[in-house]
């Protein structure tokens, strides 16, 4: 509550940004990542130290930068799926007053709403759920909106197909495909709901050329729609197709881990 | 939206200890909240005290009832209690026959909640009966036998049908697939994830076990002796644990 306040005029500018600014979708301000392992003596590990991003409507910003800069860590920070030690990251939200939600301030209620109509998050793994169907698993982020199933179903289809991904493997739960087969379901996953804001963490990273290039084309298709994307790729080839923008990023201050005080 | 319902500093000690002590959360309408802790840890009588079954010490408990008016529960009388519980609550226990009557068929066992809230014509509770033993995957044709006949997770699904068949708002689940074999327990758990989603249940499931809340919980709340010691999403606070007991809990999971 004490950060809160202090923060009362920087949330003000932020507020007057996402209203002034239409075509802004994620601002995010000074944003720390501090890890702290309790397990291990209390070690403190720096992952960012006060990164800042604006990103609008219809423009893919690249993260780049060595191992370890901590690109990763700052996606998932934009996803709430890490917590900000420090900073704001504000979500363009129409649903929210202000036309904004401040995920690192919010409940997890309305971050669980966000996740759902505006943000979307692509990660290398597919998170595997046993017995569900590769054509289910896809087509959940529409039906979770209250899309159609028969509609759902045969958006995932049409998707599955431009990935190349055989359609002899749309009734069978993905478990079991090849790394390249799971990422691709992954990334229809992650398209299939048209979210305006898209994290994409290596989504491109098992797979061959002719698939990278459909997944750059997808990429650029949701640009066209209006999406405003921050990735990682780890090949520069893709990195260079997609972005309109890149970010380089270093390592907070040194890796060299910091000893909590006593 | 209004919350489901909503803990302001739950409390139950029994003795001055061994309770829950100083519980908020909200529950909104559609989540599956997961309650974790090791044993002991409170997260049971946490469970009891949020579904009338043991009475709170202190603190308040309101639940938004399907007609939008806000029930405080712990003022609530003994027979208002009784009526919530039979038409918006369901409560699957951890061992089937706490939560299956062992004298009736299965077929039965799934009519009787449906009989407590007013349905009479037998033809369409037994028809009732048979959709829903399909629906959580049970041979129909043997809607005649007792649950005694039934394998462990055959009884669970049959007590989760009980509990389902009279479309209530909230479902309390304590520890739902321990003691159940792993591929037993894979096919409950997609069976409550699609049954959560398709009947947009709130869910409030107290568990040990990190992949049931990895797999089904939106939220989570991590109790340690009697309190909550870290609550977020659940991808959050298994990915980026804060609180030191938590991350022992995340880092003592064996990766498969």
């Amino acid at each position: 509550m004490t950060q809160e306040t202090s923060n009362l005029s920087n949330t003000a500018a932020a507020t007057r940004a996402f209203v002034d600014n239409p075509a802004l979708m994620l601002r995010a301000e000074r944003v720390c990542k501090t890890f702290t392992l309790h397990g291990q003596g209390g070690i403190r590990i720096d992952a960012l130290s006060g990164v800042s991003l604006d990103v609008e409507r219809g423009e893919c910003v690249v993260l780049a930068g060595p191992s370890g800069a901590g690109k990763s860590s700052f996606l998932r920070c934009l996803y709430g799926n890490y917590l900000a030690s420090g900073g704001r990251i504000a979500i363009r939200d129409d649903d929210a007053p202000l036309q904004h939600l401040d995920i690192t301030a919010a409940e997890p209620h309305d971050i669980l709403r966000l996740r759902r109509n505006v943000v979307g998050y692509v990660s290398q793994f597919l998170r595997v759920i046993p017995r569900v169907t590769t054509l289910d698993v896809v087509a959940a982020p529409l039906t979770v909106r209250g899309v159609d199933e028969a509609q759902a179903r045969q958006r995932a289809a049409t998707l599955l197909a431009r990935l190349n991904v055989p359609e002899r493997l749309w009734s069978l739960a993905p478990a079991t495909f090849s790394g390249g087969e799971q990422q691709r379901v992954n990334i229809a996953r992650g398209l299939i709901a048209g979210h305006r804001v898209l994290l994409l963490d290596e989504p491109t990273a098992s797979l061959d050329a002719e698939n990278r290039e459909v997944v750059a084309q997808l990429i650029d298709e949701a640009r066209g729609r209006g999406a405003a994307i921050v990735g990682v790729f780890h090949d520069e080839d893709t990195r260079n197709r997609v972005a309109t923008r890149i970010m380089t990023m270093n390592a907070a201050r040194e890796q060299a881990p910091i000893t909590e005080p006593a | 939206m209004k919350p489901l319902m909503s803990a302001r500093h739950l409390t139950k000690q029994y003795g001055g200890r061994n309770g829950c002590r100083d519980v908020s959360f909200d529950l909104y309408p559609g989540e599956v909240l997961c309650i974790v802790g090791e044993s002991g840890s409170g997260k049971t009588t946490l469970l009891n005290t949020l579904a009338l079954r043991t009475d709170a010490d202190g603190g308040a408990l309101t639940y938004t009832d399907a007609n939008g008016a806000a029930l405080d529960l712990l003022a609530l009388s003994e027979p208002r209690r009784r009526m919530l519980a039979r038409t918006e609550w369901g409560f699957v226990q951890q061992n089937p026959r706490d939560g299956l009557r062992a004298g009736v068929s299965a077929g039965a066992n799934i009519g009787e909640p449906l009989m407590a809230v007013g349905a009479r014509h037998y033809g369409r509770i037994r028809e009732t009966a048979t959709q829903w033993m399909r629906r959580v995957e049970l041979d129909a044709e043997r809607i005649d036998e007792l649950p005694s006949a039934f394998s462990g997770g055959m009884q669970q699904r049959l007590q989760i049908a009980r509990n389902l068949v009279t479309g209530p708002r909230l479902v309390f689940m304590d520890e739902p697939t321990a003691g159940l074999d792993v591929s037993v327990q894979a096919r409950l758990l997609d069976l409550l994830r699609t049954l959560t989603t398709t009947l947009h249940l709130s869910v409030l499931i107290v568990t040990h076990d990190i992949g049931v809340a990895r797999l089904l919980a939106h939220r989570l709340m991590v109790m340690q002796g009697g309190t909550v010691v870290e609550s977020g999403l659940t991808d959050q606070v298994l990915d980026d644990p804060q609180h030191p007991y938590t991350q022992t809990l995340v880092a003592s999971v064996l990766p498969v």
